[in-house]
């Protein structure tokens, strides 16, 4: 009996989705990896001006361009060919070639996989953005980070599950429904930290203005709290839910204990604060907020995403360079790079690398052509992501795009591959990983994506 | 032993022969979910015993073959599905019964007998129903459930001593009748409609008349509208109660859920991602209409046939074309139905002229030739680079933003020209009469008074960006694969052809129609989904689970009813007795003993039915965020009873290219701030945290159940938030004395060793501590 033939002879229902599911033999993967730190690159990072080398585009440079097809761009129409600002050079014993955008990050090419083939199926930053964030381009769905939580749960009880560090600039397009539960239940709700913010994380102590709540008041209240509802308890046996809310009074005091600590860079090394580029106006904060997300990660948080770049206003505060891109590109990413660099050096220095998926993306690509002298369309075709760290083969190149970086033409995929590839190295079938909502099973990979073995140690 | 598997084999093959397959239970649900979509009429007429006996010996060669030839939508029938289809051909092709319908499309019974009480101990079994709450539980818990307010300490007390027999009616009588009630169901109902006050998606705009729908449901609620009129105007109230003004603003429903501003407004007509952000939008009408109204997944059928209910990819885009005429956009209304009758005549004149003035426009529009391309590109250069630059800062910036301008003058003079040239004399001339025509029509609106307006489904507004009315309905085709790539077959509007006795294809041709045809299909009295599925979503939000526990989801992989005789006896009961007054279904639900039950433990029944699925007891609750914050400011005596209007904005606002909706840098003596929670303006892209952590939905997601977690970020927000801080400090000063306080958020004296406990803290802290700990505690947000 399969698995819908069952589901038609026992009516369905959530016992009997449960035990379709056990009834399937495939065990899960083995984790290789226990967490994951995602770079999320607001506005759509450029492949052309990063890590996808194309000659063509420096041989042809200013010519009128020609991909032999009628191009749909969503707001220009194609104009010359436009070569990377900067100079490409090949690091590392794979040879990769990276545009001098990123020479910090370049230094560790033999730990990372690019994949060069990524398509977006809208080329609408909204959509787009959802895309990559929950595998749907509508609102509504929940996020890598939340599903991961919903999968595996927490390493640390003192700490939430899954931490967002949003650019302090502003919100992403979509803003924080980026990082929503969706239906999952609010268990899977991201924690927001914005530790250049006055109150770096919501609600995580009251106003300094409420000065007659102090730390004996505090004390006294939650034991007479503790107390009070343990009373109420007693006359109210056999509900788990009203222990489960005392006990969450307990985690959350803890968390208050364990948040400021995370937060606090300042016992770290003079070494290591200089390694992340704190000392340096342009990459102080993403530096400072890699750092966190380091030690977020060395104690047990599950899904750190952290945001380069805000919306797509003027000035510039994201990648969106349809301007102007050597200068904004340019910008984000000096403030990018040594940062990044650093965690990838850090984690490795302290044993986390093996266990941690570094994961760089970005809603959809450019254009390699230019739109009007200076900037570049959108190009949902073809771009790169990369991963790194957590069961990842380093020094990989896998699929390809056209001459141009226009198409991927070699091994195309939807971000699906790479959310199916981080939940198998988490050692979750992302088949399994379901929850129903207004009737559907719903699943991080929609109803596609395949692990890419090639990416696989 | 080497032969046990064999003999295992032989035997379960004669189960297997035995076991002979049925018409009724396999054969017939298996055509109609997978053949019967196209074969329904003609030669091959699948839709019938008869009809398909006489194809039977062509049916398994069909749908076996690599590849099989059946059937063409969908995947390929399953080996096992094959396999019962030859089996059954293969024994004779016998009918044993007529097809046996899902439950949820059986037809519901003529009339029956019952109370809920007795339907309910039929199920019981051996089990004991729990005695009767006591009054204080019973007061607190009926003012939650009709009103998501809490009683005051006064009429907990009063209700406790009243001595009319008829003490319990009257309460549900006198909650019945008051506003908050509207207010409070009319927020269950904008769950499942998922009603939000900005867009969502990137550049998340306010919505800023959004809010008369969410006052037309809490009015139609209060009113006790009958539940097939209150369908009716939400799916066509403009056209099926045209001197109505009001039954047009009910059409917010359709426009309620999210709109992706760039993609409808920035967009180039006839690119593929526009099409695509049409079909999605449209889907999302389809969905809600077709989840809230007749709880099927009709959106699973968008890229192939239903997986498990008998819905085909056709019946789908039958819907979508039902939906093909309209987009959402503020529509104007007067509260004068005369102003409002001349302003619709008006409306279709203006639509009728743009009709005929569009493909002129259109054909200035879409001029091009390499030139103007050319021209067309150096203009929007320029204006990136203007726009780029921002404010110049030096003189030199200043030079070459003004070299920029000049240039792109010159740029849009010279592509004028070449379009001038292209598009010709003729079109001008005739552009221009139809232009006067039009401004006729504009002046007799200019002349009428200022119109209110509201977001709702629309087939003609003017144009904003790239996004404008079709003005007549647009051509909607299966897509293969659900991608707007792949068009094949033209469908007209219709519905599901799955619900026994009706007609599932419209004869309505105009954008209007189409509509009105739909909402007539489903509130047909013979549409069994529909009055299924209101009664169990109102029997749900009572009791906390449904008799079918998927109130939007009645198919296959929904939850099949508890008790379904209840479930059809209500929905026939409601239909008929009740003329489809919910309040009256209200009153019935909750004056049964089942309701009035204590929802204590019992070790006894929980060893058997621990889900408490059978109702052995009542379900305790956990307040939802929006009573739990409307309880709060009630403990105060501050919450503010004022109704309707635009939403109160509890945030800060900035309107920026992404605006910025800022709940930390809100003014909490913002006038307003105290009012109930069902009228806050509900921002998709940024939740307010408060709420979003007390589980809050998202307002994209169309929620018919809401999730209720306990996290340790909830207890933050509970003890830290600014909201809850204030409060305990009003609270305090209106409530001096603990015995005061208790009362306010208990709703009971203290007993001595509270009281004493509580002085003592309170002497230690300060009472605005004693408060703020009170309103944390599981007695103020649990309800028994």
């Amino acid at each position: 009996m399969n698995r819908r033939q069952f589901l038609f002879t026992h009516g369905g229902g959530l016992g009997g989705i449960a035990l379709a599911h056990l009834m399937q033999a495939q065990p899960a993967p083995q984790a290789k990896a226990k967490r994951v730190v995602q770079l999320f690159m607001s506005g759509a990072a450029s492949q052309c001006d990063t890590f996808d080398y194309k000659p063509l585009l420096i041989q042809k440079a200013n010519e009128k361009w020609d991909p032999g097809e009628k191009v749909e761009l969503f707001q220009s129409n194609p104009g010359v060919v436009m070569p990377c600002p900067w100079e490409w050079k090949q690091y590392g014993n794979c040879g990769k070639w990276v545009s001098g955008l990123f020479p910090h990050t370049a230094q560790r090419v033999d730990d990372m996989a690019f994949v060069h083939s990524v398509m977006a199926k809208s080329n609408v930053h909204g959509p787009a953005t959802f895309m990559q964030n929950t595998g749907f381009i509508l609102p509504g769905f929940p996020s890598a980070g939340a599903w991961v939580s919903y999968a595996l749960g927490s390493m640390n009880e003192n700490l939430p599950v899954f931490v967002v560090l949003p650019d302090p600039r502003g919100m992403p397009p979509n803003g924080p429904s980026n990082w929503s539960n969706g239906f999952l239940p609010a268990t899977h709700q991201a924690m927001v930290i914005q530790p250049s913010s006055d109150t770096p994380i919501h609600d995580l102590h009251p106003p300094a203005s409420a000065k007659h709540i102090t730390a004996a008041s505090e004390r006294d209240g939650l034991e007479l709290l503790r107390e009070t509802n343990r009373a109420h308890l007693a006359q109210r046996d056999g509900d788990s839910r009203l222990e489960a809310r005392i006990a969450s009074y307990e985690m959350a005091a803890r968390l208050q204990l364990s948040a400021p600590e995370v937060m606090d860079v300042s016992k770290e090394s003079e070494a290591t604060k200089k390694l992340y580029g704190l000392d340096r106006e342009i990459t102080a904060d993403l530096g400072r907020r890699c750092l966190i997300a380091r030690r977020l990660l060395e104690r047990g948080v599950r899904f750190v995403q952290i945001w380069s770049g805000a919306d797509n206003g003027f000035p510039r505060r994201n990648w969106d360079s349809h301007e102007h891109l050597a200068k904004d590109h340019g910008e984000l990413g000096t403030a990018l790079d040594q940062p990044v660099a650093a965690l990838l050096e850090d984690l490795k220095a302290r044993g986390l690398f093996d266990e941690t998926i570094v994961h760089w993306t970005t809603e959809f690509g450019r254009m390699p052509c230019s739109q009007g002298s200076k900037g570049r369309d959108h190009n949902p075709l073809g771009f790169t992501q990369w991963l790194a760290g957590g069961g990842i083969r380093g020094g990989v190149s896998y699929g390809a795009t056209d001459e141009w970086s226009y198409k991927a033409i070699e091994k195309p995929l939807y971000c699906y591959d790479i959310h199916a590839t981080i939940l198998h190295l988490l050692g979750v079938d992302h088949h399994r990983l379901t929850y129903r909502n207004n009737g559907i099973d719903r699943r991080l990979t929609d109803v596609h994506g395949q692990v890419i073995q090639d990416l696989i140690a | 032993m080497p032969y046990a598997h064999l003999l295992f084999l032989a035997v379960a093959w004669q189960l297997q022969a035995a076991d002979e397959v049925s018409y009724r239970k396999q054969i017939q649900p298996l055509v109609m979910a997978r053949c019967e979509g196209c074969h329904r009429s003609g030669p091959v007429n699948l839709s019938t015993y008869e009809g398909l006996r006489k194809a039977a010996p062509l049916l398994t060669a069909a749908v076996s073959g690599s590849p099989p030839r059946m059937p063409k939508a969908g995947a390929p029938l399953l080996a096992e599905e094959v396999t019962l289809i030859r089996n059954w051909v293969a024994a004779g092709a016998k009918n044993d019964g007529p097809g046996e319908l899902w439950w949820s499309l059986r037809p519901l019974p003529s009339s029956s007998k019952g109370t809920i009480d007795k339907f309910i101990a039929a199920e019981l079994g051996g089990l004991k129903p729990s005695p009767q709450a006591d009054r204080r539980v019973l007061i607190r818990r009926l003012t939650f459930d009709l009103h998501g307010l809490p009683p005051t300490f006064e009429e907990v007390e009063a209700f406790a001593r009243d001595a009319d027999p008829q003490a319990y009616e009257n309460l549900v009588d006198r909650l019945l009748a008051s506003p908050r009630y509207g207010e409070r169901w009319a927020r269950h109902w904008l769950d499942i409609a998922h009603y939000g006050d900005s867009h969502g998606y990137d550049k998340d705009k306010p919505r800023a008349n959004a809010w008369p729908y969410r006052d037309w449901v809490i009015a139609a609620l209060n009113n006790d509208k009958p539940y097939k009129r209150f369908v009716d105007e939400q799916i066509a109230g403009d056209i099926l109660f045209p001197e109505d003004p009001q039954a047009l603003t009910a059409t917010g429903f359709l426009a309620a859920g999210p709109w992706d501003f760039v993609g409808h407004q920035e967009l180039k007509e006839g690119s593929t991602d526009k099409n695509n952000t049409r079909l999605l939008d449209r889907d999302d009408i389809v969905a809600t209409v077709m989840s809230s109204f007749t709880s099927m997944t009709v959106h699973c059928a968008r890229c192939h046939d239903h997986k498990f209910d008998p819905i085909p990819q056709e019946d789908y885009y039958k819907l979508q074309a039902v939906f093909a005429g309209v987009d959402r956009a503020d529509r104007p209304f007067d509260d004068d139905p005369l102003v409002y009758t001349e302003r619709r005549a008006l409306l279709e004149e203006r639509r009728e002229v743009q009709l005929r003035l569009q493909p002129l426009l259109d054909k200035v529009e879409f001029a091009t030739s390499p030139e103007i391309v050319t021209l067309t590109d150096r203009i929007q250069d320029a204006s990136l680079l203007i726009t780029h630059m921002g404010t110049p800062r030096t003189p030199a910036e200043a030079e070459e933003k003004a070299k920029l301008q000049a240039r792109q003058t010159a740029d849009r003079a010279a592509k004028q020209k070449l379009v001038d040239a292209l598009v010709g004399e003729q079109t001008y001339a005739d552009m221009k009469r139809v232009q006067a025509e039009a401004k006729l029509v504009d002046d007799k609106f200019a002349a009428l008074p200022k119109p209110r307006a509201v977001y709702a489904a629309a087939a003609y507004f003017p144009r904003a960006g790239t996004f404008r009315p079709s003005l007549e309905p647009r051509p909607v085709h299966i897509l293969n694969r659900g991608s707007v790539t792949s068009p094949g077959k033209l469908v007209a509007p219709g519905s599901l052809r799955a619900l026994p006795g009706l007609s599932s294809t419209f004869q309505a041709d105009t954008e209007g129609g189409r509509r009105a045809a739909l909402a007539q299909w489903i509130t047909d009295k013979q549409n069994v989904l529909t009055w299924r599925s209101i009664v169990n979503r109102v029997w749900h939000h009572h009791f906390g689970s449904g008799i079918a526990d998927s109130p939007n989801d009645f198919g296959r992989m929904g939850t099949a009813p508890s008790h379904p005789e209840l479930l059809d006896w209500l929905a026939v009961w409601f239909r008929d007795e009740a003329g489809g007054s919910l309040k009256q279904l209200h009153r019935l639900i909750v004056s049964s003993a089942t309701y009035r039950q204590s929802s204590a433990n019992r070790e006894d029944a929980a060893q058997i039915d621990a889900n408490n699925r059978l109702l052995w007891r009542m379900n305790r609750s956990r307040l939802d965020a929006e009573s739990t914050r409307d309880a709060v400011l009630a403990a105060t005596g501050k919450l503010d009873f004022t109704m309707g209007g635009p939403s109160v904005r509890m945030f800060f606002f900035k309107d920026d290219h992404s605006p910025v909706y800022d709940y930390a840098r809100f003014d909490p003596e913002t006038p307003g701030a105290n009012r109930r929670s069902v009228y806050r303006f509900t921002v998709r892209s940024v939740p307010d945290p408060f709420m979003d952590r007390l589980d809050c939905p998202d307002p994209s997601v169309i929620t018919p159940k809401r999730n209720t977690t306990l996290t340790a970020v909830q207890a933050l927000v509970m003890l830290n938030d600014p909201f809850v801080i204030r409060v305990a400090g009003d609270l305090a000063a209106k409530a001096p004395t603990v015995r005061e306080a208790v009362r306010r958020i208990w709703l009971r004296d203290p007993t001595a060793q509270e009281e004493q406990r509580f002085t003592q803290y309170a002497n230690k802290h300060g009472h605005a501590n004693l408060c703020r700990l009170l309103l944390n505690t599981n007695e103020f947000l649990f309800v028994d």
